[in-house]
C-alpha cells in the first residue's frame, strides 16, 4: 500500500516562513483598511451544512465542494465561499444591529478548481459586504474599497472592470427567450465567443435591433465612453435604467478619485443566480486570473428567509501574493534580530538583556544550547540576524555584527 | 512596451496561422526557420511566439503564460478551459462526429450504446450525458480510433472527420455530428483587459483578412 504521509493532498500548500510573513502582513494591511473604514469583522465556521451552498439553494456546483458527514449522517462541506455564510448570518442571527450593516472577513475557503484561487483548492479570501441598502453610493463604496485594497497590497498597475448584469437581463427579457436559452447565451457572451453567440441568436426569432445589440455585447468593453455609444431606442426600460444606474456609480467613482482604475465590460455576465446588478472584477499583470471579484447580490439573503439587498467584494490573497512576486514587488526583507548567548556565569545578565531588547520592540532570542560561539555565529548567518551578543564569564560583553563578524 | 505572447498549436494549424499573422504585419521569419529554438520573437512589434502541443495551448492561455492562442475548436471543447474565444479563423475545418458500422445508420435512437472509443473523452462524455442522456463507458485511445468497432472494442467512436475517407475505407459511417470544428483564436481573460488596445487591433486586422 502506498503511504501518503509525506505528501499534502492536491491543491493545498504549505506556506513557509518568508511567504507566510508576507501573507500575514498583507492580511494585516487589509484588516486595518477595512476596519478603519467602518467595517466590522466577523468569523464564520470553516464547516457548514451542504444545504447552505448546494442542493435546492443551487449556488455552488456539487462537484466543486469538499464534502463529508457529521455524526448524524448529515452532509457537510468545507466552506467554498465567504459571502454565502455571511448572508446566512445576517438573515438568521443579526437582530439588534442597525442596517445598513458593513462587515468584513479574512478566511480560508475550499473549492475544487476555482479561478479565484489560481487553481489552488484552499485559498484565503479577504473582503467586505454591505447589507441592507440598495444605492449607487453603496456600489461605488464597495468598488472604492476594492481599489484601496489592491493599493494597500502594494500593487500599482491594475484595473477594475465593471459590468451590469441587469442590462443583459433587461435585453434578454425582451427577446422572449426561455431561461435555459438565456443561460446558454449568457455563457457564450461571458466567454466572448462571438462566433457561437451569432449561431445561437440566429436560431431564434429576435428582432434585428436586439440581435445586433446582443451580438455587440461580447465586445462592449473598454473605456467609459462605451455607455454613451449605446442607443437606448430598442433596449427597453429595465436595460435603460440599468445603464443609468451604472452611470451614477461611475460618476461617484470619479468624485472619489478612483475613476482612472475603472473600465467597463457590459459582456461580463457571470452567474445570474447570484448577482443582480453591478458586478466587477480586478485584474493586474503577471497573473492570468482575476485578483478580486464582487458585485450586488440582492437576492441572496432572501434565500435564507430575509429580504435584504447586499453588495460586496472578495480578494484572493494568494493571487495578490503571486502578482507581487511576478511584478517583483514582494518585500522579502527578513526581520533581522539579535541572538543572545553566554558563557558560564553570564546567563542571568544575558537573559535580562534579551528581555529588555524584546521589550523595546526588537526581535531577540536566547541561545538554547547551540554549543559555542562558532555555532551561534553560523546560526545567525543562516537566519540573517543582525547581531550576536556574547555575555562572558568575566562580566564583559562581546558584540558580533552582521557584515563585520557574522 | 510589454511583449505579447502567442501560443500556436504545433503542426498544420501553426503553418496556416503564420500566413495570417504575417498578413497582420507581424514578422514570423524566426518561426519559419526550422531551428530548435522554442521561443521566437518579433522584436519590432514586441511579440513573442511559441509552438506547443495542441492540448497545451489552452492551458498556457488560461494561466496567462501566453496572452493569445491559436488552436482547434476540438481541443477547446476537450480541454474546457476558461478563456475568451474571440475569432473563428476558418481554416482546419472538419467535424466532430459519432461514427459506427453501417448497420447502425439511422438506428442511433433505437439501440443502446454501452462503449465508446475516442481520443476525446470529455467531448464524448458531454455529448452522451447531455444530448443523449445515456451513461456510456468511454474508452480513451491514442490513435487509429476507427479500429475499435472493427475489433469489437466498442460499438461506436467519437472522432474528427475531415473527408470521411478513412471511415469509408473501414466500412464506418457518420451517425451524428457533435460540432463543427475549425481553428480559433483564444485570449486570456486578464490579457484581454490589460492589453485591450493591442489585442483588439490584432483581432481586427486578422478578421479583415479572413472575411
Amino acid at each position: 500500500m502506498k503511504r501518503w504521509n509525506m505528501y499534502t493532498p492536491e491543491g493545498v500548500q504549505d506556506i513557509l516562513f518568508d511567504q507566510c510573513r508576507m501573507k500575514r502582513k498583507l492580511e494585516a494591511e487589509l484588516r486595518n483598511l477595512f476596519t478603519s473604514h467602518g467595517y466590522m469583522e466577523l468569523e464564520t465556521p470553516t464547516i457548514e451544512f451542504y444545504d447552505a451552498f448546494g442542493g435546492e439553494i443551487g449556488l455552488i456546483r456539487q462537484e466543486s465542494m469538499y464534502k463529508f458527514c457529521d455524526a448524524k449522517g448529515r452532509l457537510l462541506v468545507l466552506r467554498p465561499d465567504m459571502t454565502i455564510p455571511i448572508a446566512r448570518v445576517v438573515a438568521t442571527k443579526v437582530r439588534n444591529e442597525h442596517f445598513p450593516l458593513k462587515c468584513c472577513y479574512i478566511g480560508n475557503t475550499f473549492h475544487f478548481d476555482e479561478l479565484g484561487g489560481g487553481k489552488q483548492n484552499e485559498f484565503t479570501q479577504a473582503g467586505i459586504e454591505i447589507l441592507g441598502i440598495h444605492s449607487p453610493e453603496s456600489d461605488a463604496e464597495v468598488i472604492t474599497m476594492a481599489v484601496k485594497a489592491v493599493k494597500a497590497c502594494g500593487l500599482e498597475e491594475f484595473q477594475i472592470d465593471i459590468g451590469q448584469v441587469d442590462f443583459f437581463k433587461g435585453i434578454m427579457e425582451r427577446t422572449g427567450l426561455s431561461p435555459d436559452e438565456t443561460e446558454e447565451v449568457r455563457e457564450l457572451i461571458d466567454r466572448k465567443d462571438f462566433v457561437a453567440v451569432e449561431q445561437v441568436i440566429g436560431r431564434h426569432n429576435v428582432s434585428d435591433e436586439l440581435k445586433a445589440l446582443i451580438l455587440d455585447l461580447p465586445g462592449l468593453f473598454g473605456s467609459k465612453d462605451i455607455l454613451a455609444g449605446i442607443s437606448r431606442e430598442h433596449i427597453g426600460e429595465k436595460a435603460s435604467a440599468a445603464l443609468d444606474y451604472l452611470q451614477r456609480v461611475l460618476d461617484i467613482l470619479e468624485d472619489r478619485d478612483v475613476g482612472r482604475y475603472v473600465s467597463i465590460d457590459l459582456g461580463m455576465v457571470q452567474s445570474l443566480n447570484y448577482y443582480t446588478g453591478i458586478v466587477f472584477r480586478g485584474y493586474t499583470r503577471g497573473v492570468g486570473f482575476p485578483i478580486l471579484s464582487g458585485g450586488r447580490y440582492d437576492g441572496l439573503v432572501s434565500k435564507f428567509g430575509k429580504d435584504c439587498p447586499a453588495t460586496g467584494f472578495s480578494m484572493g490573497v494568494n493571487m495578490v501574493m503571486m502578482a507581487l512576486e511576478r511584478q517583483n514587488r514582494s518585500n522579502n526583507e527578513r526581520p533581522g534580530g539579535i541572538l543572545v548567548t553566554y558563557e558560564e556565569g553570564g546567563r542571568k545578565f544575558a537573559y535580562a538583556y534579551c528581555e529588555k531588547a524584546i521589550g523595546r520592540g526588537l526581535v531577540a532570542e536566547m541561545d538554547i544550547g547551540m554549543g559555542g560561539i562558532e555555532e551561534c555565529l553560523n546560526y545567525a548567518r543562516a537566519k540573517g540576524l543582525d547581531r550576536v551578543m556574547l555575555f562572558c564569564a568575566d562580566g564583559t560583553v562581546r558584540e558580533f555584527e552582521r557584515g563585520r563578524d557574522i | 512596451m510589454r511583449y505579447l505572447t502567442l501560443a500556436l498549436a504545433k503542426g498544420r494549424l501553426a503553418e496556416l496561422s503564420i500566413g495570417l499573422l504575417e498578413g497582420a504585419g507581424l514578422d514570423c521569419s524566426e518561426l519559419r526557420e526550422n531551428s530548435r529554438k522554442l521561443i521566437f520573437a518579433d522584436k519590432k512589434n514586441r511579440v513573442k511566439f511559441f509552438l506547443a502541443k495542441p492540448a497545451d495551448v489552452p492551458v498556457y492561455v488560461e494561466y496567462g503564460a501566453a496572452d493569445i492562442g491559436i488552436v482547434g475548436k476540438d481541443t477547446l471543447l476537450e480541454e474546457g478551459r476558461d478563456l475568451y474565444e474571440v475569432l473563428d479563423l476558418g481554416f482546419g475545418k472538419c467535424r466532430m462526429c459519432v461514427a459506427g458500422p453501417k448497420e447502425l445508420e439511422g438506428r442511433m435512437d433505437s439501440i443502446t450504446i454501452t462503449r465508446v472509443a475516442t481520443k476525446y473523452p470529455e467531448i464524448a462524455r458531454t455529448y452522451f450525458r447531455h444530448k443523449r442522456r445515456e451513461s456510456v463507458e468511454i474508452i480513451k485511445l491514442s490513435g487509429s480510433v476507427e479500429l475499435a468497432p472493427l475489433v469489437g472494442l466498442s460499438e461506436v467512436i467519437v472522432d474528427l472527420v475531415e473527408t470521411g475517407r478513412t471511415l469509408q475505407e473501414n466500412g464506418l459511417v457518420v451517425l451524428d455530428t457533435i460540432a463543427d470544428i475549425s481553428a480559433r483564436m483564444v485570449v486570456n481573460r486578464v490579457s484581454m483587459k490589460m492589453e485591450n488596445e493591442r489585442i483588439r487591433e490584432l483581432i481586427g486586422t486578422i478578421r479583415r483578412q479572413i472575411q
